[in-house]
């Protein structure tokens, strides 16, 4: 008997293949557009999205190394430019200090000439006044003199007077 | 090599600790209470269980009976297609009777016994030989009061069945277990295409663990044995291993039955990578077979044989590798379990009891290696596809000696 069984375990069977046959093409033709097509290609998607991640975050971090090193030059460079405008503005700012410094001078220097120059002026005219005064008041005391007919001896104090009053003018 | 069978192992280690467990108990228990059954009607019998049959069975000797569909020519020479419910209808329609000379038959009630029985006896008398066997077949008949027929042949009355095209019981699981993964694998690819898994990590348990036999099968099978070519081959690597795979793990539930344990499935499966293979090969695999190249042209005409010889003998190692290992591993388990029965009727119900601790441990452990053997053998039968196919549609390079040694 146990060699029979064992028989019909091997024993093809014709009608099981044909629908077996049938049905697993079917099967793989099904899953191939259904379920292999979409899996794989999402997998593989996946893969070459993972794949331009990596890349383009060495890539990212490169750039960013680079950014940074620029960013360092510039720094460098500003600090720089820094440095040497501060110069130049201490440099200028000097200058102009010093040139302010001579203008006022000369601006001071000119005033006080002016200032001589008016006080001359001033003088000539105060002497002019007064020599037309001292004119004006000779000839009044002239016309007193003149007016109240003096004696001569009046007249003679009178001039002496004036005379005193010149000097001590 | 080795880092790649340490994934495969450790995957296996996994499924066994998380997946497996319970699924032990259950087994235990659903290979008793059959053995149960059988044993009241005087027959343990692994081979019935493991075999194909007309019938969906449960424990306690419940059994679905499954349809049959039989192509027959009348004697008028007319052919047609007859349909019927089950075998019993089948032959209560008086158009059919159990072919006597299979070795199958047991009898499907007892004047249907009785007319095998005779059938057999008058084909006997041609044949001496013959006549102790179907003494032997006419006992072990007798003993079954149900009627536990498995894959039995029907004769007609009227004329010759040409093709049985029935729905037997390992076409059935075959079946379930195309179904199942097309509804679980067709889910999977439209989370895929809503962007989980494209876009994001894969989540959940289920996409995690069919993405990694898909990229198990992608990177690990198909590129390394193909190479350029592997993306037009990979769909049908992909079914094969989810196919057989399903198929070997659906062996270990319990009531359920190993379509890859028969051979027929299995050989329809390497005629498929047959086919495969010669539509891969290129102008090179085929003059290599014609004739290897730097061989002295007097030895050519021997090794021309050889050649096409082993482009057979692949093909029908792949399926008998597969067919032997699901099948050995399930006759042993029931063996195992019936050697409760065998021990009670030997030496009494005290000492069957008494040492089934023992053999249910056995049982156990061909569990575990079975759960080991399904992952292995749906490993190999694929890898073995892609390297055939790979051999077949390679560019020339001679490596050919190779890896033929190692297929």
């Amino acid at each position: 008997m146990q060699l029979y069984l064992a028989a019909s375990l091997l024993s093809p069977d014709p009608g099981l293949a044909f629908w077996f046959l049938i049905t697993f093409v079917i099967f793989m033709w099904l899953l191939r557009s259904k379920a292999w097509g979409p899996i794989t290609a999402a997998l593989e998607e996946r893969e070459q999205r993972i794949d331009e991640s990596i890349k383009s975050a060495d890539r990212a971090l490169a750039e960013a190394k680079q950014i940074q090193a620029d960013n360092m030059k510039a720094r460098r460079e500003a600090e720089q430019q820094a440095q040497t405008i501060l110069r130049e503005a201490r440099e200028s700012a000097e200058k102009i200090r010093t040139a302010e410094l001579e203008k006022t001078k000369d601006s001071i220097q000119h005033l006080q000439e002016n200032a001589k120059q008016e006080i001359e002026r001033e003088k000539q005219k105060a002497m002019t006044d007064l020599r037309s005064q001292v004119a004006e008041l000779a000839i009044g005391a002239a016309q007193k003199i003149l007016a109240e007919n003096l004696d001569k001896e009046r007249q003679g104090k009178l001039v002496d007077s004036f005379i005193n009053e010149l000097r001590k003018n | 090599m080795t880092t790649l069978s340490g994934r495969a192992l450790l995957l296996l280690a996994m499924l066994f600790a998380f997946g497996a467990g319970p699924a032990f108990a259950q087994e235990q228990d659903a290979h008793g209470e059959a053995a149960d059954a059988d044993h009241e009607e005087g027959v343990f019998d692994p081979v019935h269980h493991v075999g194909n049959g007309d019938a969906v069975e449960f424990f306690l000797g419940i059994e679905i009976p499954l349809p049959r569909i039989l192509i027959v020519r009348n004697n008028d020479g007319s052919i047609a297609p007859k349909f019927y419910a089950s075998t019993h209808s089948a032959i209560e329609s008086g158009d059919f009777h159990l072919a006597p000379e299979h070795p199958a038959v047991k009898g499907i009630d007892e004047e249907e016994m009785l007319d095998s029985v005779e059938a057999a006896d008058s084909h006997d008398a041609a044949v001496a030989d013959d006549a102790h066997a179907a003494d032997e077949h006419a006992d072990g008949a007798a003993g079954d009061e149900e009627g536990v027929e498995h894959e039995p042949v029907l004769s007609y009355a009227n004329g010759e069945v040409l093709m049985d095209l029935s729905i037997t019981r390992h076409l059935l699981f075959a079946w379930i277990v195309m179904v199942l993964l097309y509804v679980v694998l067709t889910r999977m690819a439209r989370k895929y295409q809503q962007g989980v898994g494209r876009e994001s990590a894969p989540k959940g348990k289920t996409q995690n663990m069919i993405e990694t036999f898909v990229l198990f099968v992608r990177d690990d099978i198909a590129r390394p044995n193909i190479g350029d070519k592997a993306p037009k081959y990979t769909p049908y690597l992909l079914s094969v291993f989810f196919f057989i795979l399903t198929a070997n793990l659906f062996g270990l539930l319990p009531f359920s039955a190993t379509s890859t344990s028969n051979i027929t499935v299995t050989a329809t499966l390497a005629i498929l990578t047959f086919i495969v293979t010669q539509l891969a090969g290129t102008k090179d695999y085929w003059k290599h077979l014609a004739g290897p190249p730097g061989v002295p042209l007097l030895v050519r005409p021997l090794l021309i044989p050889v050649e096409i010889l082993g482009l057979f003998t692949k093909p029908f190692a792949l399926a008998v590798r597969l067919f032997a290992n699901m099948t050995a591993g399930h006759i042993v388990i029931l063996s195992l379990i019936g050697l409760i029965f065998t021990f009670t009727e030997a030496y009494g119900p005290a000492v069957g009891t008494g040492t089934s601790v023992v053999w249910v441990a056995f049982t156990l452990f061909i569990l575990c290696l079975e759960l080991l053997v399904a992952f292995l053998q749906a490993y190999i039968f694929t890898m073995l596809s892609a390297l055939f196919i790979g051999m077949a549609a390679e560019e020339h390079d001679h490596e050919h000696e190779h890896e033929e040694a190692h297929a």
